[in-house]
């Protein structure tokens, strides 16, 4: 059970010096699954996403993406393989400052052989989609914080990926602003299909997952 | 590398972009500024052989003679055999001489400074035909003379009077300013070399110092390949001894005693440090900006821009940033250059190239060579300085670029 999927990871450990962050933690999302990794903070819940979306190696146990095997790629191939198959949205939306909203929804497609003009084509449909129509030229500094995560979230769908680590993607927002984010991802899950791993400690915001994963002093416990 | 985001990063961060880009252009404009003075030096050294048509000039210094009447050698321009000359004309990488005879003239009311010049040649003193200031120049087949004009004024000398040199009469046909003409080589009166070489040849006193036969002359104008020019000079002496006199370019380079004049070793040391300290100062800079950067490139790295890519972009944006250093440091050292344009240098003449007897009225002053120093940026030097600037970008890029690429997504991005 725990290989099948879009994403699986088996028995992951992780540790930095003596202090071990993971446990053996085995975990797997199935295409267009929504799943949501809860727990307190330090329990290991970004540790885990940074290495099933393959940002970081484990110590120990493997991961498998769309059913490529990644613990073993190196740092390059993991980046075209994020660029192909992954989007990140992260809490703090880390948008490039001197590139305008559509600039940085098309930042994964720069290095790609695309025209600009396609490129620019796909970023701004992206942005229509998150309702941003109005805003692509606009510096990031010109946005809420609530439209810079829609461009956040639009930078990690431009890619067309099979699956989206969100890690607290409401973290730095108001309630009201966390929860329009939390129903777009959920509108781009049952409309596209996309697999979502959300990182959140907001238990109300995670309930509206399809599963609850939660977790304790880097271990899954429930 | 992306263009947009290269120039969005520059026009968005122009502030730290032009404090990296300041800093180099003024190494960038130190490197011009010397290299452009150095050359200018360079340029002003070749003007008084220039100004005679000549690259090279030959003398022989000789023995002073024991009685000054009738026409003598000065003792800095004896006898050069023809048959030397004729060895020295073979040497490769000579392309023309001229030749002429200087002679002090001890007449019982009057001591000249006599030339005797070749009418036709246009390496030597000839190149006086531009600077007639009145009446005409030699013509062919004729014994008449030329006269410089301040001893005319001097001396109330007129045109259509007669001068008598030595017992041998000579028309004033013209009044010459060799003083806009040249410094080397400069007489009272000006012959035809024929009619010079009679005077020599006529001569007992110059004759017992120095044995002369018509064809043998005391100064001699070379116009030489530039490349050749330094090999030429220990050939001349060796074929004409070590009492040779072989002014070069260089030897009036020595002579105007400016640091830059004197090495190019300076020049270059001088560049090498304007141009290690700019780069230092950009490539702080820049480490300074990309450093501060550690987090966007965890984020590209994250979207799936590989090593590679960041790197190119970095290198990108150093190129861009060092590009318009090099332009800035360039238009910097055309304006610096323009006003250097203005110094005016004195080029020494020894006294051994333009002798005149030490008991003349001027005969012992200095002459100097005064003119604008020609500070001008050579195309050549404004490419070469802007394509050194483009590739210390691509290579601080580089540098920089590697080691921040090493960073790993993860540890930038954790801590929101």
């Amino acid at each position: 059970m725990i290989n099948s999927g879009i994403l699986s990871g088996v028995d992951l450990r992780k540790s930095y010096g003596s202090l071990e962050v993971l446990k053996g933690v085995s975990l797997a999302v199935d295409p267009g699954e929504f799943v949501c990794l809860v727990g307190k903070s330090g329990c290991g819940k970004t540790t885990l996403l940074s290495l099933l979306s393959g940002l970081e190696k484990p110590t120990q146990g493997r991961v498998s993406l769309d059913g490529k095997e990644i613990t073993s790629s190196s740092e390059d191939e993991l980046a075209l393989f994020r660029r192909e198959n992954v989007g990140f949205i992260f809490q703090s939306f880390n948008l490039i400052p001197t590139l305008s909203a559509w600039e940085n929804v098309a930042l994964p497609l720069f290095p790609m052989k695309i025209p600009q003009e396609q490129q620019r084509q796909r970023a701004m449909e992206m942005l229509e989609k998150l309702e941003l129509g109005h805003r692509t030229g606009h510096l990031p500094s010109a946005l809420s914080g609530g439209e810079k995560q829609r461009v956040a979230i639009a930078r990690a769908l431009v890619n067309r990926p099979k699956i989206i680590f969100a890690d607290e993607p409401t973290g730095n927002l108001d309630s009201a602003t966390g929860e329009a984010i939390m129903s777009i991802l959920r509108r781009l899950n049952d409309e596209d299909g996309v697999a979502i791993l959300m990182v959140t400690h907001e238990a109300d915001l995670a309930k509206q997952a399809d599963r609850l994963v939660r977790m304790k002093d880097g271990e899954i416990v429930a | 590398m992306n263009l947009r985001y290269t120039v969005k990063e520059l026009y968005y961060q122009r502030r730290r972009a032009m404090v990296a880009a300041f800093g180099l252009s003024i190494g960038i404009a130190l490197l011009i500024i010397l290299n452009a003075l150095s050359i200018a030096y360079r340029q002003a050294a070749q003007i008084p052989l220039k100004e005679i048509g000549a690259d090279i000039t030959v003398q022989r210094a000789g023995d002073v003679p024991q009685e000054l009447s009738g026409a003598v050698f000065p003792c800095s321009a004896v006898t050069l055999k023809k048959d030397e000359l004729e060895k020295v004309g073979s040497l490769p990488g000579i392309k023309g001489m001229g030749r002429a005879l200087l002679l002090w003239v001890f007449d019982p009311e009057r001591a000249w400074v006599v030339l005797g010049i070749e009418r036709e040649n246009s390496i030597g003193p000839a190149v006086l035909r531009y600077s007639v200031a009145d009446g005409r120049f030699l013509e062919a087949e004729k014994s008449e003379a030329l006269v410089e004009v301040a001893y005319a004024r001097q001396f109330g000398i007129k045109l259509g009077d007669s001068l008598s040199i030595s017992g041998r009469e000579f028309p004033v046909v013209g009044l010459v300013d060799a003083s806009r003409a040249t410094k080397i080589a400069v007489a009272n009166v000006y012959l035809p070399l024929k009619d010079a070489e009679a005077l020599a040849v006529a001569s007992k006193q110059l004759q017992s110092v120095s044995p002369y036969a018509a064809g043998d002359v005391n100064l001699v104008f070379i116009k030489a390949d530039q490349d050749q020019i330094a090999s030429l000079s220990p050939a001349m002496k060796k074929i004409l001894g070590e009492k040779a006199a072989v002014a070069t370019p260089d030897s009036f380079l020595k002579l105007l005693g400016s640091l830059f004049a004197l090495s190019d070793k300076f020049t270059l040391a001088a560049s090498l440090i304007a141009i290690v300290v700019a780069i230092l100062i950009a490539f702080k800079t820049m480490a300074g900006n990309i450093a501060e950067r550690a987090r966007e490139i965890g984020v590209l790295k994250a979207v799936g821009w590989t090593n590679r890519n960041v790197v190119f972009q970095l290198i990108g944006e150093a190129v861009a940033q060092c590009l318009i250093a090099g332009i800035l440091g360039l238009c910097l050292a055309i304006v610096v250059s323009f006003g250097l344009s203005f110094m005016n240098v004195s080029i020494p003449i020894p006294w051994e190239m333009s002798p005149t007897p030490h008991f003349l009225p001027g005969g012992g002053d200095q002459i100097f060579k005064t003119l604008r120093l020609p500070v001008t940026v050579p195309w050549s030097l404004a490419v070469f300085a802007v394509l050194l600037s483009v590739v210390i970008g691509g290579m601080t890029g580089g540098l920089l670029g590697r080691h921040i690429a090493k960073i790993k997504p993860s540890e930038v991005l954790r801590h929101d």
